[in-house]
Parts: structure tokens; C-alpha cells; sequence
């Protein structure tokens, strides 16, 4: 990692010659509340000032919702081609937390098997971190996710007059050194820095009790009136799934082309949480109830993949807690776990 | 760091190899035996797989289902699935004829049947249904080798007479005189004269000791906490029983994730899991 700074009249020059240099995708205002991350041409359309997207950007590059990963010819002879797909690009403006989603997608795509599709888009993704002001929902502090140790190339911490800026990889710094008037941090530097951070970690208002919740979860496991309560409301929609920065569960399909000649196999997002997530080949559904589901959900994302990866499958964007119809709140979940299983 | 991996973009992780069906056997009114040969003589010379294993075989164009392997392991040339005819790709492959072209993936899992370590030890198989098709690689195999195997005995349940699966290899096993059979149909006809009722009723009649005794489970979910119950009472070790469990698969390389139980996944952690591995698993059985 190097530290180093940017001025603040020089970033705007650094902003345009990425813009014009590479594939540039940043967030764009979308409509009042929204923004989307959309290739940007202009940087009087990039607005990294915004607090909500509804789909995690890095999601939406590396592992979009319907993504062609074979194709063939089935005429005389059956010919299979793979679909690989790896394009550099710059990812501009990413939260704290989105990275660390990111970072979470980077493990399953590349634990026992490799994922060729995820990650030749990933290698060739140059990303490049912000700060982003937290919503209500954001619980990422509880998450130790408010902050990104790495996944980045390059992160921006805007203070009053400068950027504070964190070079993590080489391709980072070549970038860094050849298109930004930059300078080593001082320590005057860093001490605005984090008090900068300080200051940043005080604006996230939700928080969850998650530290006993990997016990807690087994003791309250069986308890089916707790979890018929928990999922009440729930409409088994999977808009929590759809959100997501880290949910990452597929269908494969095979299609084929109206000329009968050609086809296709594709993944496109599934979820967990609606009621043929679960079923198999002759009719026996192994979570046929909604709040089987959601347990499983909560036990996905809070429990096995600490046991897996050492960390939790989920960073508290809130971005579910926002999308959900029935205002089932996964913080307010995790704290309801550990007052059940307290009294 | 994670990212620093080859990823191979000639031979994806999605890629089948194309194969083709040199043989098709109707074993019951619902499920049919596929002969599968792969076109490229490299492709084939390499494929290896062990008992428990499973493929993710393509019907090109209409999709992709996880079954798995019943050949004997050492035959090389060729693989052999079981496969019942329950809609979708397993009901496109019933319409299929020889000489038509699949796609084939795996073999995948890293859970098989241990059959190293069966050896010198008594073998137990329970099969219910269609469970008989996972146990078939393994049990071909130990009869290959039958004389490094001490008793060997299968205790199957059917529906029906009629449902029973592979009469024709059941017909030779008995024959053989050195493997027990205890055969059990739920419903039976005017003719049958064997077991009555569901197969978990036969465990309790089993003369291996737990001491040196490997069981092998495959059958429907429903099956699974019922026969372990059996087996438990006996006091077989829960780390010589080994069960094949069967979840939805969509990738059957650790990616869809629709096969998790738990922390484990099916398909890569599994299909076949020792008893100890998943006792307090929830949700495994």
C-alpha cells in the first residue's frame, strides 16, 4: 500500500484523462433517490455524490444477471465454444462496502473450481474506491465492512482541500503516477485523514449485534415459532437476493437459437428465497416453507462462510432492508436472535 | 491474493465435452440405462471417476441435469447413467436414440464411496428407489474385487415388483452366492415372495459386526433419518456410514449454490458424506 495525496484542483484533470483513456463506469444520477453505475462519457455526468444504488455495481460487471457462458453449433457435428468475455475497464466511485462484497464474490469464484467468466472480467476491472455517505439501513460498521483493506487498485478519501489516496496494486500506481499530479502523504496528512474516518464511521446510524450470533444461531435454530414470526411478512419475492453485493446463487439454462442450428447454456441469478430454489427432480422440495428460507438465508450470509472463509457473507449495505415489501430488517433480525436466545 | 489465479478460457469450468449415446437399456417402465462414449479419444483416455461420483450431462439446447455414474470404475471406454424419466432433460433424454450427441461434465465430487478403505471389511449397502443407481459403481467394483471385501450385503427396497431396478445384475448377484440379498417391495403382486414393507425393517437383521463394518446409503430424503436411526442401534461407527445425498444442482462446481446444506455444498464437499460429517448438520438428514 502506498499513501499519497492529491490536490483538489488537479483531480478534476485526473478524472477527464480516465474518462478519455479507458472504458470508464461511474455513478450517474439515475432519478431522485438513485443513482446507477453506467459508462460515463462526460464527467459532468459522473456524480459520486450519491448514497443509494439499487443494484451493487461490481455485481453488475463481474456477474451480471444473465450472463452467456457456452455457446454451440448442433448441426452435423456438435461444436462447444466457451464464452469468455475480459475487456479492461476502470470501476469508479465504489463504496467501502461494495468492495468488500466484491471481495466476497473474488472467494466463491475462485474456491475449488475457477470461474473463468467471474474473474477474466475481474482481472481486467481496475477499481477504484470512494467514501460514500451511509443510508439509514447501512449497518456495515457492525460488518467490519465500513472499510476496505484491499480488492481496490487505487481509493479516494476526499478531505477538506485534498485527496487522502491509498495505491494498493502496481497497476494502481502506474495509473496514479502517470495521469495525477500526486505527492507522498505527510503525517499531517494521515492525522486529517483519520480524523476524517473517525468522523465517517460516526454517520452510520443502524447497527447489529452480530458477535454471538454464530452460537446463538444454533441454539435458536429449532425454534420454529421465532423463525414463523421472523418471516411472517415475507412475500418469498427474492428482492432481497436481487440487491445483494454478495448474493450469489445461479440457474443454468440451455437455449437454442429459432434456426435449431445454434444454442446457448447462460446463467441468470436465482434466489433462495423463493419456493423452487429448493426443489429437485421428481417433486420433493428440501425448504418448501418461507421461513425455512429465510433461516437459510440468515444462516448463508452470518454463519457458513465464516466457517468457509473466515468471514461473513454479508456487509451490511442495507440495500435489502430498503428493497423489502414486507420490512424484514436482517439487523434488526440479528439483534432480535440475540434477545431471544438471552431471556 | 485471490486474484492471482490461470483461468483457462479454452476449457471453462461450463464447457461439456461431447459424448455420445452408444447404448440405451429400458430397465423399468420409468428409468433406462445410457451407455455415453466420449467423441475425442483424449477426452476419454483421461475421464476417471471414482464410486459416488456424478456428471452434468447437456441435452444440447434444452438443458443440463447432475446424475450419477453407475459403471464399474475400471472399465474405462465408456460410463453408464440411470436415469428416470421425470421431466425435463431427464424426459428429453428418454426420447433420445443411440447415436445421438450429449455434453458431458465432471465427474464431480471430492465425497465418494471410500472403497480403499472398505477393503478387508464388511460392506453393508442400503438402497431405496432409485438409490441404487449411486451404489452401482461401488458395488461393481467391490465384485471386481471381491476377494479383498469380507460380506457383502444389500438390502434394497422397491415400490413394486415391477420398479425393481436392475433385475437382470440382481439375478447374477444371487447367483454369485457370495454377496446377500434382501430384496423388499412396498406393494406386492400375486407372484412376489420376498420382503414386504419399507427396507429399513431389514437392518436390524444384519449379522456384521460394528467393528469392521463400511455401510453405503443411497436413496429418497425421506429414507435417510430412518436408516440411520436402524443403523445407530446397531452401533455402526457414524465414520464408516457413508450416505449419497441428493440436492438441486444447477452447476456441480461450487458456484450456484443450490446444493448447500449448511457449510458444506453437494456437489463439490459431497455427494457422498460420512455420517460423522453430517450428524449435526442441520437440514442434511
Amino acid at each position: 500500500m502506498l499513501y499519497k495525496v492529491l490536490d483538489k484542483d488537479p483531480y478534476k484533470d485526473f478524472i477527464k484523462t480516465l474518462i478519455s483513456k479507458y472504458e470508464f463506469i461511474g455513478p450517474k444520477k439515475k432519478d431522485r433517490s438513485v443513482h446507477d453505475f453506467v459508462t460515463i462519457k462526460n464527467i459532468s455526468e459522473l456524480d459520486t455524490n450519491y448514497m443509494r444504488t439499487t443494484i451493487p455495481p461490481a455485481k453488475k460487471l463481474l456477474f451480471p444477471p444473465d450472463e452467456e457462458l457456452v455457446t454451440y453449433e448442433i448441426e452435423k457435428k456438435i461444436e462447444v465454444r466457451p464464452m469468455v468475455e475480459s475487456s479492461e475497464k476502470i470501476l469508479f466511485g465504489i463504496s467501502a462496502w461494495d468492495i468488500n462484497g466484491m471481495n466476497f464474490l473474488d472467494r466463491v469464484f475462485t474456491t475449488d473450481f475457477i470461474d473463468e467468466n467471474y474473474i477474466s472480467k475481474r482481472k481486467k476491472l481496475i477499481v477504484i474506491g470512494m467514501d460514500i455517505e451511509p443510508t439509514e439501513t447501512n449497518f456495515s460498521m457492525s460488518m467490519g465492512a465500513e472499510y476496505a483493506k484491499d480488492g481496490f487498485d487505487i481509493y479516494l478519501t476526499e478531505l477538506k482541500d485534498k485527496y487522502f489516496i491509498r495505491v494498493a496494486t502496481a497497476r494502481g500506481n502506474k495509473i496514479v503516477e502517470k495521469y495525477a499530479k500526486i505527492r507522498d502523504a505527510s503525517s499531517e496528512d494521515f492525522k486529517k485523514y483519520n480524523k476524517f474516518m473517525d468522523n465517517y464511521r460516526k454517520k452510520f446510524k443502524m447497527s447489529a449485534d452480530i458477535n454471538s450470533f454464530y452460537y446463538d444461531f444454533e441454539s435458536i435454530y429449532d425454534n420454529g415459532d421465532f423463525w414463523k414470526r421472523v418471516a411472517k411478512n415475507c412475500y418469498s419475492c427474492g428482492s432481497c437476493n436481487l440487491v445483494c453485493p454478495t448474493c450469489f446463487c445461479f440457474n443454468v439454462k440451455d437455449d437454442i437459437e429459432i434456426n435449431l442450428k445454434s444454442g446457448s447454456k447462460s446463467r441468470e441469478w436465482d434466489s433462495c428465497m423463493i419456493p423452487e430454489y429448493g426443489l429437485v427432480a421428481g417433486g420433493h422440495n428440501f425448504r418448501p416453507d418461507k421461513e425455512n428460507r429465510l433461516k437459510q438465508r440468515y444462516r448463508c450470509k452470518l454463519k457458513t462462510f465464516l466457517d468457509k472463509f473466515g468471514k461473513y457473507a454479508c456487509v451490511g449495505c442495507g440495500r435489502c432492508i430498503e428493497a423489502c415489501l414486507a420490512k424484514i430488517n436482517i439487523a434488526e433480525d440479528i439483534n432480535s436472535v440475540k434477545k431471544e436466545v438471552s431471556v | 491474493m485471490s486474484l492471482e489465479v490461470n483461468a483457462d478460457s479454452k476449457n471453462t469450468i461450463y464447457t461439456p465435452d461431447v459424448a455420445r449415446i452408444t447404448r440405451i437399456e429400458r430397465l423399468s417402465p420409468t428409468e433406462k440405462v445410457f451407455k455415453i462414449v466420449f467423441d475425442d479419444e483424449e477426452i476419454k483416455n483421461k475421464f476417471e471417476f471414482k464410486p459416488g461420483q456424478f456428471v452434468e450431462l447437456t441435452v444440447f439446447g434444452l438443458g443440463e441435469a447432475p446424475f450419477s455414474i453407475i459403471s464399474n470404475p475400471k472399465n474405462r471406454d465408456f460410463l453408464k447413467l440411470c436415469i428416470r424419466d421425470v421431466g425435463g432433460v431427464s424426459r428429453a433424454l428418454h426420447n433420445m436414440e443411440e447415436g445421438e450427441k450429449v455434453g458431458i461434465r465432471g465427474p464431480f465430487g471430492n465425497g465418494y464411496f471410500p472403497y480403499e478403505k472398505m477393503k478387508n471389511q464388511n460392506v453393508l449397502l442400503i438402497a431405496g428407489g432409485l438409490g441404487l443407481a449411486p451404489l452401482m459403481s461401488l458395488i461393481r467394483y467391490i465384485l471386481h474385487y471381491r476377494e479383498d471385501y469380507k460380506g457383502i450385503m444389500v438390502i434394497y427396497g422397491a415400490v413394486n415388483p415391477e420398479s425393481i431396478l436392475f433385475k437382470n445384475e440382481i439375478q447374477y448377484w444371487s447367483n454369485r452366492g457370495d454377496i446377500s440379498l434382501c430384496l423388499s417391495v412396498d406393494n406386492p403382486d400375486d407372484k412376489w415372495t420376498g420382503e414386504i414393507g419399507i427396507c429399513t425393517k431389514l437392518i436390524p437383521r444384519v449379522i456384521f459386526p460394528p467393528d469392521d463394518t463400511y455401510v453405503a446409503v443411497a436413496g429418497p430424503p425421506a429414507m435417510y433419518k430412518y436408516v440411520v436411526y436402524e443403523l445407530e442401534k446397531k452401533k455402526y461407527k457414524p465414520e464408516n456410514i457413508f450416505l449419497s445425498l441428493e440436492r438441486r444442482m444447477e452447476c456441480g462446481v461450487g458456484k450456484c449454490n443450490h446444493c448447500h446444506v449448511g457449510n458444506k455444498l453437494v456437489c463439490v464437499d459431497g455427494p457422498v458424506f460420512s455420517l460423522w460429517e453430517i450428524r449435526n448438520l442441520k437440514e442434511a438428514i
